[in-house]
C-alpha cells in the first residue's frame, strides 16, 4: 500500500466547543489507483486530506491520534523539515480554487520554476525551461509565451491545468485532488479530468479524489470511501457501491439524483440536515436522518462491519447493512 | 402552447467598454446578451442552461428589471415592461420575483427573517394590510417548511438549505405569477438540493407559478423543466421540450454539453464516448463572425464563418415530425444521442432521411471529432 491512514482523529477547538472533524478514519490507496472520498461539506473529507498532506492549521486543529503511513513511514512522527521534503516531491495536492491557490503577483512560470529551484537545486534558467515543458505537458497552448503571464490572465480551466502542472512537477507518487473541478464548467471539467487521469496513468501515481459529485466519482474512481460526520460510513469498489449500497446514507445520496423515469415526481430527499460537529448525535451519527433507524442506532456506534456477502473488500458502518444491501 | 405570460423578443444587453478619462470614448462592448427570444406559458417551467459567462444571469436580471436591456422587448401579458417606469413598473415587478443563487449573501445579516420576508410589504403595502403582515410571514415560513416560531431569528442561525427556503419565502411574499430562480440550488449540499427542488415543485402547483429556472446542472434542469433553452455566448442556440433537447439534441454545443456531464453510473464509463471541446469560450467582447460556436465546433465549415445561423427548426427536419424537429441554430444540425438511455432503452435512432452527411450519429463522436478530415478547421 502506497498510503495508509489508520484510525485518524482530528479536532478543532472553537468558541462553541470542540468540533470533532475526523473521528477514526482509515483508508488506503495503491500506486496507480484512484480512491474517491465522497462527502458533503463538514464530513471531514478535506480535513483528512490536509492532515495527510501536513498542511492542517495547528492550532486550531489538533491531531489526537492515528497514523499516516506513506510507504511504511509514519508521517506524523517525522520532523517538520523531513516532512517538507515529502510534501511536493513525494505527494502533492491540487486545490479547488486555483485562483486563490496561485500567487497573483508572480508569473506562472516563476511559480512552476520554484518547484525545481527549491527541491532540485536547479539554476533559474533550467527551471524556467522545465516550466515551459510542464505547461506543454498539460496542454496549455503557446506555453513559451504564456509562461511569462500572471494567473489572472488565464481562464479557470487553464489555471487548473497550471495547478496540475505544479503538482506533477516533481513526479510525486501520490496526488490529492480536493474538488479539482467543482469551480469549472462541465465542458472544461471533462477536459481537466481527462488530463488528470491520463497523467496518473502515465506516472502510475496514486490519486485521492475528494468530491461531492457522484457523477465524477463514477467516471474515474476505482474505489470509494463515503464520509459522514467525520467517519467513513461505507467503503467499496466503485461498481459495487452504485449497484447496491450497504449504508442508508449512500443509498439516500444515490436515490436523490434526478432520474429520467421520475420526471415530475418528487425527488427522494434525505430528511434533515448534516449534524453540527460540536454536537454529533450519540450512537450512529446518521440516525436522526435515517429511515431505517432502530433503538440500537441511537445508543451504539456502529463499527465498520465487513460486508461479507460481497466478493470484493467492502465495509459499512451500519448495524443493518444486510437489510440495506437487499432493500 | 397556452397563451404566453411572458414573451421575450430580441433581448440585448451590451456593457460599453470605454477608454479615456475626460473624453470617454466607447471602444467596444461586452456583449453579455446578444439577441435572446423565448416565451413562457402560465404554469410552465422554462429551464435555461449554459456555462458561466453565457449571459443566463444577465437575462434573469433583465427579467426582474435589475438591469435595463440595451435593446429588445420583454412583454408581460402583452405589455412591454422595459419601457415602463414609476407606478406601472412597480405593479409589474410585484408579479415577477427572483430567487438568488447564494443564500449566504442574498439575505441581510442584520435583519430578522420576519423583516426580510416582510420587507416586500413595505414597498407594496397594498399586498397585505398592516396588522396582518406578521401573520402572513408566519404562513409563508410554514409554506416553505420552516417553523413559524423562527420569525425573529437572524440568517446566520440557519443552514444553507434553510436560508434558501427563506429566499424562496421572500420571493413568494407578494404572490407573484412568475419566479425567476438563478441557480437556486447550486450552493447547497447534495442531500439538501433535492429538498429544495421538491419544495419548488410543490409551490408551483400550489400557487400556479411560472418558473424561469436557470442552472448549470443539466440533470436538475431536466427534472424540473417543461422546456429547456441552451445558451452559448449570449444567445440561445437550441430550445425545445426537455426530451427533445436531452434525447434528440441537434446542435453540436448541446451535444458536447450533454456528453460532458458525468453520469453517476460506473458501468456507463466504458461504452460512452465524450465530445471534448477544444479550447475555451471566446471573449464576449469579441464574438466570432457567423456562428458564435464555430471556433470550438468540429463541424465548422466556411459557411459558419459567414452566415449567422437562425434559431429555427433546421431545414432537414422541417418535413419530419418528431422530436428532432425543434429550434436549433446550426447550419449543419443533425441528431445525435449522447445521453445513454437508462436501463437499456431503445437504441439510438438512426439519423432521419435528409440529414446532412453520410456519417451516422456515431462517427462524429469522440475527441477525434474535432479533427475530422471533412469538417475540421474553422
Amino acid at each position: 500500500m502506497l498510503l495508509e491512514v489508520r484510525d485518524l482523529h482530528v479536532e478543532f477547538h472553537t468558541r462553541d466547543g470542540v468540533a470533532k472533524a475526523v473521528n477514526g478514519v482509515s483508508y488506503g490507496v495503491d500506486a496507480g489507483e484512484t480512491l474517491a472520498v465522497l462527502g458533503e461539506s463538514g464530513s471531514g473529507k478535506s480535513v483528512t486530506a490536509q492532515t495527510v498532506m501536513g498542511i492542517l492549521d495547528v492550532p486550531p486543529g489538533r491531531i489526537t491520534s492515528g497514523e499516516i503511513l506513506f510507504e511504511g513511514r509514519d508521517l506524523l512522527k517525522l520532523k517538520e523539515e523531513e516532512r517538507r521534503k515529502v510534501r511536493g516531491a513525494e505527494m502533492a495536492m491540487i486545490f479547488q480554487d486555483a485562483l486563490s491557490s496561485l500567487n497573483p503577483v508572480l508569473t506562472v512560470g516563476a511559480q512552476l520554476a520554484e518547484m525545481f529551484t527549491v527541491h532540485r537545486g536547479m539554476s533559474r534558467k533550467d527551471a524556467q525551461a522545465k516550466a515551459v515543458e510542464l505547461m506543454d505537458r498539460v496542454r496549455i497552448p503557446a506555453a513559451r509565451e504564456r509562461v511569462k503571464q500572471y494567473p489572472h490572465q488565464f481562464s479557470g480551466g487553464m489555471r487548473q491545468r497550471i495547478m496540475i502542472a505544479m503538482a506533477m512537477a516533481l513526479e510525486p507518487k501520490l496526488i490529492i485532488a480536493d474538488e479539482p473541478t467543482t469551480a469549472l464548467d462541465v465542458t472544461v471539467q471533462a477536459q481537466v479530468m481527462d488530463l488528470l487521469a491520463e497523467l496518473q496513468r502515465e506516472l502510475n501515481m496514486g490519486l485521492i479524489l475528494i468530491t461531492h459529485d457522484l457523477g465524477v466519482v463514477a467516471d474515474v474512481a476505482d474505489k470509494i470511501a463515503v464520509m459522514y460526520a467525520g467517519r467513513i460510513v461505507e467503503t467499496a469498489p466503485v461498481h459495487d457501491i452504485y449497484k447496491a449500497p450497504a449504508h442508508p446514507y449512500t443509498r439516500g445520496l444515490l436515490d436523490s439524483i434526478p432520474r429520467l423515469d421520475q420526471k415530475g415526481q418528487e425527488l427522494y430527499a434525505i430528511k434533515g440536515l448534516p449534524p453540527n460537529l460540536t454536537r454529533i448525535p450519540p450512537g450512529c451519527a446518521f440516525h436522526p436522518r435515517c429511515p431505517m433507524a432502530q433503538d440500537v442506532c441511537r445508543t451504539d456506534v456502529p463499527p465498520l462491519y465487513e460486508v461479507t456477502e460481497s466478493d470484493a473488500e467492502r465495509g459499512s458502518a451500519c448495524h443493518f447493512w444486510r437489510e440495506c444491501l437487499h432493500g | 402552447m397556452a397563451e404566453p405570460i411572458l414573451e421575450v423578443r430580441g433581448l440585448v444587453k451590451h456593457y460599453p467598454l470605454t477608454s479615456g478619462i475626460l473624453f470617454k470614448k466607447q471602444v467596444g462592448a461586452v456583449k453579455a446578451v446578444d439577441g435572446v427570444d423565448f416565451d413562457l406559458a402560465r404554469g410552465e417551467t422554462l429551464g435555461i442552461v449554459g456555462e458561466s459567462g453565457c449571459g443566463k444571469s444577465t437575462v434573469a436580471k433583465m427579467l426582474v428589471n435589475l438591469e435595463r436591456p440595451t435593446a429588445g422587448e420583454i412583454r408581460y401579458k402583452g405589455e412591454d415592461i422595459t419601457r415602463l417606469s414609476g407606478r406601472a413598473l412597480k405593479t409589474v415587478r410585484r408579479n415577477i420575483q427572483m430567487v438568488f443563487q447564494d443564500p449566504y449573501t442574498s439575505l441581510n445579516p442584520r435583519m430578522t427573517v420576519g423583516d426580510i420576508i416582510g420587507e416586500a410589504y413595505d414597498i407594496h403595502p397594498e399586498a397585505a394590510p398592516k396588522g396582518d403582515r406578521r401573520g402572513r410571514v408566519r404562513d409563508l415560513l410554514d409554506v416553505v417548511g420552516l417553523n413559524p416560531e423562527y420569525i425573529n431569528r437572524y440568517p446566520h442561525q440557519f443552514s444553507g438549505g434553510q436560508r434558501q427556503r427563506i429566499g424562496i419565502a421572500r420571493g413568494l411574499a407578494l404572490r407573484p405569477e412568475i419566479i425567476v430562480a438563478d441557480e437556486p440550488v447550486s450552493a447547497l449540499d447534495v442531500s439538501v438540493q433535492a429538498q429544495v427542488i421538491n419544495l419548488m415543485g410543490r409551490l408551483q402547483s400550489e400557487f400556479d407559478l411560472s418558473y424561469i429556472f436557470i442552472a448549470h446542472d443539466l440533470s436538475i434542469v431536466r427534472h424540473i423543466s417543461d422546456r429547456v433553452g441552451v445558451m452559448y455566448l449570449g444567445r440561445i442556440v437550441e430550445t425545445g421540450r426537455d426530451a427533445e433537447i436531452y434525447d434528440h439534441p441537434t446542435h453540436p454545443y448541446t451535444q458536447a454539453l450533454l456528453s460532458a456531464v458525468p453520469v453517476p453510473d460506473p458501468e456507463a464509463r466504458e461504452h460512452r464516448e465524450r465530445i471534448i471541446l477544444a479550447g475555451d469560450v471566446p471573449s464576449p467582447t469579441n464574438i466570432p463572425s457567423g456562428c458564435r460556436f464555430r471556433t470550438r465546433c468540429w463541424k465548422a465549415r466556411e459557411r459558419c464563418a459567414l452566415e449567422v445561423p437562425a434559431l429555427a427548426v433546421p431545414a432537414e427536419f422541417r418535413s419530419v415530425s418528431g422530436p428532432a424537429a425543434h429550434d436549433s441554430a446550426c447550419h449543419f444540425a443533425e441528431e445525435m444521442r449522447v445521453v445513454p438511455p437508462e436501463d437499456a432503452g431503445p437504441p439510438a435512432p438512426p439519423a432521419p432521411p435528409g440529414s446532412r452527411g453520410s456519417h451516422g450519429p456515431r462517427s462524429a463522436r469522440g475527441p477525434h471529432g474535432a479533427h475530422r478530415e471533412d469538417g475540421g478547421g474553422a
